[in-house]
């Protein structure tokens, strides 16, 4: 079936352009007595058939072509149907009747002409009616269930039968087929209720449509008046034309162009809130962008407001920033008197805060007070969760101004911008994170730069350092300094707390340390004593640590021409120690408190130097409690004990192997968790041999 | 980190339950810095339950020393568990507070 309609299409065309000369020859055969007797006159069957055969050949010609309807552009295609085939066949039906009509009465026309002219107007007729038919068929297919489509197809091709019904039953019909052509004329009344397309106009075009159905009707019109006519004309040579197809046809066309009309003419007083939502869809749109756009702050408001005024079309209106202080940040037709009156009324009724919606302004006592002139109240918050923006004030002149709709608009509205302005907020607040982060970058730079990286060439003993900070920056520290040849100084400790602020103390720790090495002058006698410069240190720093923090450190001056070290403990870890002669590994238990905890001068009194003789092969472990109290996914601390085991197993690596299995040691304990504190370690090794020259 | 207080004639027990971290080195501060504590003669702290210190929960208390000892308060530690107390010890504040191992000791003080 479906095969033979497509051998049928390309044919469609020939068909109907030969059956209308033909046709036209017939006419003209029958129209003119001496070529009728030369040729021979055609029957009636066969103007009949021809006819047949041209209808047919441009319905299914007509039926081919590609849909017409672009999206959903239906004025144009009105426009279309109308400036093309419509106006041609009525200007070419109105003017043949109109020369009848002049015509005196009783004289004749000449039979030729008319008959030609009659099967022009005939073939221009079928033309539009077919355009007609399958334009309204864009129509009714727009937007239209599966089931329209095969609803339609029957429609054609019962359509079609009737084109049969003059063939074979002549010029009376038979009353059988009456019941046929009243099921198919309803049909087409049924097809004729898809008017949805209509909906999608705006006013402008929907004024376009009606002036356009009502001309196409008013084509029909003319060739319903020609046909009439010409019907009684005594000179019209062949019979007229198939009566049943092209009755159902233009009814249907006719029908469905007068549904169209009154459902659009129905629709003009509804046409201005169908375009009024369409604005405030085109405005949530906007509103939407805006938020992906990243505009400013300003923008958002305005756009709100903007919005929000056109939308429920207040006749004043304006906008209140809590940021922008007393001044309304957006106003609209609104004077001071009237803000402040109605704003001094919320907050006194206490209701200046919340939603609120007073359609009857007259009827409460407050505002007939104030002598308003408007009868309308919207009061919309603009706040999320966490913040209020600011309250939008809405007026209008009349009483029941503003509907649910309005509201619940205006909700969307003021939800929508809050959000844009949180999400502004946020991106405002993640590029200042950025640059923080970049600072702190910085900072931990300067401070890696503050940590030593070489130490003189000495070969009496061996030092390797290692340290870890927990964030970018680290309140651990430790420092060197070479005194004279022979004394070397070095610092360990911990600035209690983490991150910037401990990171601030250690530089100042540090340069406490460069400073109170200037007072160690041994070559008159005054070596510096670790426990003066602990004391010199806390009270250097009791004017600059808060109260609450304080710094644990270790102080050590290692003398190799004496080959012995002095130092003192200032609340920091305890130094852990391997005697190579006793083989022993130990911590040296001395008292100390840590520094900025009592800062007055009895502080030096609970500081104690410890002297101490070194033995090549001798190890000495410094640390910060970043290292013992590093903690396992069990939450056990790696602990004092389970470092002095593994110092006693491996006191005879070098300094630098030493360090490494430490580090390895605990990496094992912790299995992977992040370093909680900051952790440094410094390890020594103890050597036989003398110094270089 | 949960603070219990007891306050019974002129002395004032708080036990420390949990961890004493940076976060909640806050609640204890705001405790110890009310005004009204220095009415009291003494004022105990259960360290039972204390699992952990850090150092910002030793700087609270070190914060509040000198205030204690200017206004008369003396501030008693007891039931110490053995690693609160050993970071107590190696900070040297073994030796500036007054730490003992029971609660009657406390309350004898």
């Amino acid at each position: 079936m479906v095969a033979f309609r497509e051998k049928l299409i390309p044919v469609a065309l020939p068909l109907a352009v030969l059956s209308w000369l033909a046709l036209l020859v017939c006419m003209l055969l029958r129209a003119y007595a001496p070529a009728a007797s030369q040729w021979g006159t055609p029957p009636d069957w066969l103007i009949l058939l021809t006819q047949a055969a041209f209808a047919a050949g441009v319905f299914v010609y007509e039926r081919s072509r590609p849909d017409r309807l672009r999206g959903a552009e239906f004025v144009p295609l009105l426009r279309q149907l109308l400036l093309g085939p419509g106006l041609l066949a009525a200007g070419a039906a109105g003017l043949h009747l109109a020369e009848r009509l002049v015509l005196p009465a009783g004289m004749a026309t000449n039979p030729l002409l008319l008959n030609t002219l009659y099967t022009i107007n005939l073939g221009l007729f079928v033309y539009f009616l077919a355009r007609t038919c399958y334009a309204w068929r864009s129509l009714v297919f727009f937007r239209a269930q599966p089931s329209t489509r095969r609803e339609w197809e029957w429609f054609e091709l019962l359509l079609g039968a009737t084109l049969l019904f003059r063939l074979v039953q002549g010029q009376n019909l038979h009353w059988t087929v009456y019941p046929i052509m009243a099921i198919l004329a309803g049909l087409g009344v049924y097809l004729s209720a898809h008017q949805q397309w209509v909906a999608y106009l705006n006013r402008r075009q929907k004024w376009e449509v009606v002036f356009l159905q009502a001309a196409v009707l008013g084509v029909m019109a003319t060739y319903l008046v020609y046909f009439r006519y010409l019907q009684l004309a005594p000179e019209l040579a062949g019979p007229l034309a198939q009566h049943a197809f092209l009755l159902l046809t233009s009814f249907f066309a006719g029908f469905y162009a007068v549904m169209g009309l009154l459902v659009t003419l129905f629709n003009l007083p509804t046409a201005g809130v169908f375009e009024q939502k369409r604005e405030e869809i085109l405005s949530m749109q906007r509103l939407a962008q805006l938020i992906q756009k990243g505009q400013t702050e300003h923008e958002v408001y305005n756009l709100l407001f903007d919005s929000a005024v056109q939308t429920v079309e207040a006749d004043a209106a304006w906008l209140d920033l809590f940021a922008e202080g007393a001044n309304p940040f957006l106003e609209h037709k609104v004077d001071a008197t009237t803000r402040q009156g109605i704003c001094q009324l919320l907050t006194d009724y206490n209701i200046g805060h919340i939603e609120y919606l007073n359609n009857d302004l007259p009827h409460s006592a407050g505002f007939r007070a104030l002598g308003l002139e408007y009868g309308s109240l919207i009061v919309m918050p603009l706040r999320s969760s966490k913040h209020h923006y600011g309250t939008l004030y809405l007026l209008k002149r009349f009483r029941q101004g503003f509907d649910r709709e309005n509201l619940s608009l205006l909700q969307i509205f003021t939800s929508q911008t809050v959000l844009s302005i949180e999400n502004l907020r946020l991106l405002e607040h993640s590029l200042q994170n950025e640059r923080v982060k970049e600072e702190l970058k910085i900072a931990s730079l300067v401070q890696e730069g503050l940590i030593p990286k070489t130490l003189p060439a000495d070969s009496w003993f061996e030092i390797r350092w290692h340290s870890l900070p927990a964030r970018e920056v680290g309140g651990d520290f430790y420092d060197f300094l070479q005194l004279s040849s022979s004394r070397i100084a070095i610092i360990i400790g911990d600035v209690s707390g983490k991150g910037t602020t401990a990171a601030f103390h250690v530089a100042q720790m540090k340069g406490i340390f460069h400073s109170l090495m200037l007072l160690d002058r041994p070559e008159k006698g005054q070596p510096l004593q670790p426990s003066k410069f602990m004391a010199m240190a806390n009270q250097a720093l009791s004017h600059c640590l808060e109260r609450s923090s304080f710094i644990t450190a270790s102080f050590y001056i290692i003398d190799y021409k004496e080959r012995g070290f002095a130092f003192a403990r200032a609340g920091h870890c305890h130094t852990l120690y391997y005697n190579a002669i006793t083989e022993e590994s130990f911590y040296f238990q001395t008292e100390g408190l840590g520094l900025g905890i009592i800062r007055d001068a009895s502080y030096e009194k609970r500081i104690k130097n410890m002297y101490y003789d070194y033995n090549p092969g001798d190890v000495m472990v410094m640390y910060t409690d970043g290292i013992v109290e590093a903690r396992n996914a069990e939450d056990e601390e790696y602990g004092e004990a389970r470092l002095r085991e593994l110092l006693s197993r491996s006191h005879y690596l070098e300094a630098e192997e030493l360090k490494q299995a430490i580090i390895t040691d605990l990496e094992q304990f912790s299995r992977g968790l992040p370093p909680f504190d900051d952790q440094t370690l410094l390890v020594i090794k103890f050597k036989n041999a003398q110094p270089m020259a | 980190m949960k603070i219990v207080q007891n306050a019974a004639n002129d002395t004032l027990t708080l036990a420390l339950d949990g961890e004493l971290d940076a976060s909640s080195s806050v609640l204890l501060d705001n405790e110890l810095t009310k005004p009204e504590i220095l009415n009291f003669r003494k004022v105990m702290i259960d360290c039972q339950r204390l699992n952990y210190i850090s150092s910002a929960g030793l700087g609270v208390f070190i914060s509040h020393l000198q205030r204690f000892q200017d206004a008369g308060v003396r501030l008693v530690f007891f039931n110490m568990q053995e690693k609160v107390h050993n970071v107590f010890e190696i900070l040297g504040l073994d030796s500036l507070m007054t730490i003992v191992p029971s609660e009657q000791e406390a309350t004898a003080i």
